[in-house]
């Protein structure tokens, strides 16, 4: 498979400048040389294959956004190189952007006022949609996000996750084979993240859509992709296989159990308990040595439970602890 | 040519969207509709009152002051209208809240989506107020019509709403650099509004050489009205200066674009 995306030793700094307060401010703000350089993406380099469903990860302020940014021509880089589809996004925008499709999870692309079947039909008129093409791909799209129930409700009144759905949904009627996804779960329930997920994963597999998707939600991750990219200050830390770098750098699981009685002494084999409350006690372990439902068995076997949760490490935590004790060597 | 006629297209399409969202809240548009034509309405009333009591303001009798009035705020009532899109705290709060980078995702010319983007239609009631205002004036003075005077009132009109129009875009495009709401644009396309409403020789020489030089906004209605009126210049400008207002306004606007496009590319290097 050919690259869609190459990206080569991409940089994007920013000056920020001293900000000032009071009543002369923004007036010295004007002026003001007082500034610091700050690092935003600071040598990046990757190749994303036709095809690929690929999460870029990283804590807030990593990079992510910005590296988006400029992937989709919204930020020019401050050096480097980057080829989408033959095109370097920022020259001659407007007709690059005809090609691709993007939603930036905090903010919609409809029109506040409209209907969702309105903004749709004036998107049809400005990505020259032929008019077989919209019908075909507004009808596969209203079944699978299940656009149906407010197709004619303003874009005001829906709620987050029938706004993230109907924004999904105008970003791919002119056929983008390229789409970026800026956080497309955040601040959604459960279900609505689902939803979105399974359709993220439909069209990369029956259209073959490529997909970039951001997001600091592991579970996005571990749904859907295969392969992930790790950005934190600005540099990539990480691109590979997600279950290696969870196996390699994971921080453990963990059980939290909630016991009937208060036992004197409990005793576990394959994890550790790290702190006991009571009935209550928290046990580390790590999938390679045993699954949670074979220590769910075991302790069950022995004691009387109450209540039982499995927490997974979280993606902060482990990239945390991949950056600081730099258990990753920079790529080449 | 074709790509023309498709932001023309996209830009129609983006104006009645707006329009239509604008007409969902019925009660409040009629309230700002009332409230525009009355601010008009009293704005021009007290200044008739004055006159009453002194008859003329610096040589300009009643008639003659409404004219200026009447054809400023149509004016400026038009362009507010027109590039509302490019009010500089509204484009302001679309560029902090990210939605600007929503018209750089899209496939159209930048200039139609944000002509489109807005389109206040309560400034009518400025727009009908202000040429009420100026009809009156017209038919009540004695103005000696001849061919130039009349190809100069469209004219006039055209290049006022230019000219502040590209006050508008400079504005706007200060919030590529700040954050900050920047209200003093306003002294400048709000204030300049009223300064030209009255003749230019009633104000102080720092302020009449502002806008003079700086920001040359006498020509624009001052001189026209001086010569569509037959009144003597008290300022002694050359002969030319009644028909400069197209070119003023054409090298505001040309300034706008070039400021603009700066602009533009600064936001593009370095993001909100």
């Amino acid at each position: 498979m050919p690259a869609i995306i190459t990206v080569e030793d991409l940089n994007k700094h920013f000056k920020v400048y001293k900000h000032h307060r009071g009543i002369l401010g923004p007036l010295r703000n004007l002026f003001s040389r007082a500034s610091s350089l700050v690092r935003a993406v600071d040598g990046i380099t990757f190749e994303i294959k036709s095809g690929e469903l690929v999460g870029y990860l990283g804590p807030n302020g990593a990079g992510k956004s910005t590296t988006l940014k400029m992937l989709t021509g919204l930020l020019v880089p401050t050096s480097g190189k980057i080829i989408v589809q033959d095109q370097i996004p920022w020259k001659n925008r407007t007709n690059y952007v005809a090609e691709i499709g993007a939603v930036f999870g905090q903010r919609t692309t409809l029109w506040w006022d409209l209907p969702v079947i309105e903004s749709l039909d004036l998107l049809q008129h400005i990505y020259k949609i032929p008019d077989d093409r919209f019908q075909q791909n507004l009808n596969e799209f209203r079944e699978l996000l299940e656009l149906d129930t407010f197709l004619n409700t303003p874009v005001r009144a829906l709620s987050l996750g029938q706004r993230m759905r109907a924004d999904i949904c105008a970003a791919l009627l002119h056929d983008p084979k390229l789409l970026f996804l800026d956080e497309p779960t955040i601040g959604l329930d459960v279900v609505a993240k689902e939803r979105i997920r399974q359709f993220i994963q439909h069209i990369n597999e029956e259209r073959g859509i490529t997909v970039l998707l951001t997001t600091h939600d592991l579970s996005d991750v571990e749904k859907l992709c295969k392969r992930v990219m790790i950005i934190d200050h600005g540099k990539l830390l990480y691109d590979g296989k997600l279950h290696l770098l969870q196996e390699d750098f994971g921080g453990k699981r963990q059980l939290i159990v909630d016991f009937m009685e208060n036992y004197e002494s409990v005793s576990v084999e394959g994890g550790t308990i790290t702190e006991r409350d009571g009935t209550r006690m928290t046990i580390h372990f790590s999938s390679q040595e045993i699954t949670a439902s074979e220590l769910i068995n075991q302790l069950s076997a022995h004691y009387r439970i109450r209540d039982l949760e499995v927490r997974e490490p979280d993606i902060e935590t482990t990239i945390r602890r991949i950056y600081e004790d730099r258990l990753l060597e920079q790529p080449e | 040519m074709a790509n023309m006629w498709y932001s023309i297209d996209i830009y129609r399409r983006l104006i009645s969207v707006n329009i239509r969202g604008q007409l969902q809240y019925r009660v409040s548009f009629l309230f700002d509709f009332l409230a525009t034509a009355l601010i008009t309405v009293l704005a021009f009333g007290s200044v008739a009152l004055i006159l009453q009591r002194f008859n003329n303001i610096g040589g300009w009798t009643v008639f003659e002051i409404a004219f200026l009035f009447g054809m400023a705020e149509t004016a400026f009532g038009t362009m507010d209208m027109i590039f509302s899109g490019f009010d500089p705290p509204y484009f302001g709060q679309r560029v902090r809240i990210g939605s600007f980078d929503q018209m750089l995702l899209r496939p159209v010319n930048l200039i139609a989506q944000i002509f489109g983007s807005q389109f206040i239609l309560r400034r009518l009631g400025r727009i009908i107020q202000g040429s009420i205002i100026l009809l009156i004036a017209l038919t009540q003075l004695d103005i000696q019509w001849t061919a130039i005077k009349i190809t100069m009132i469209p004219i006039v009109f055209v290049s006022l709403v230019i000219f502040f129009g590209g006050l508008f875009i400079i504005g706007a495009t200060l919030s590529f650099w700040t954050i900050e709401s920047l209200e003093v644009v306003n002294l400048f396309t709000y204030g300049g509004t009223e300064m030209i409403q009255y003749p230019m020789s009633i104000y102080p020489d720092i302020i009449r050489n502002f806008f003079t030089f700086i920001l040359p906004a006498i020509f624009l209605l001052y001189y026209p009205a001086l010569y569509i009126l037959d009144k003597p210049d008290p300022l002694g400008m050359p002969a030319i200066a009644p028909f400069l207002a197209p070119f003023v306004a054409m090298a505001v606007f040309t300034l706008a674009i070039v400021i603009w496009n700066y602009g533009l590319r600064f936001y593009q290097s370095t993001g909100s």
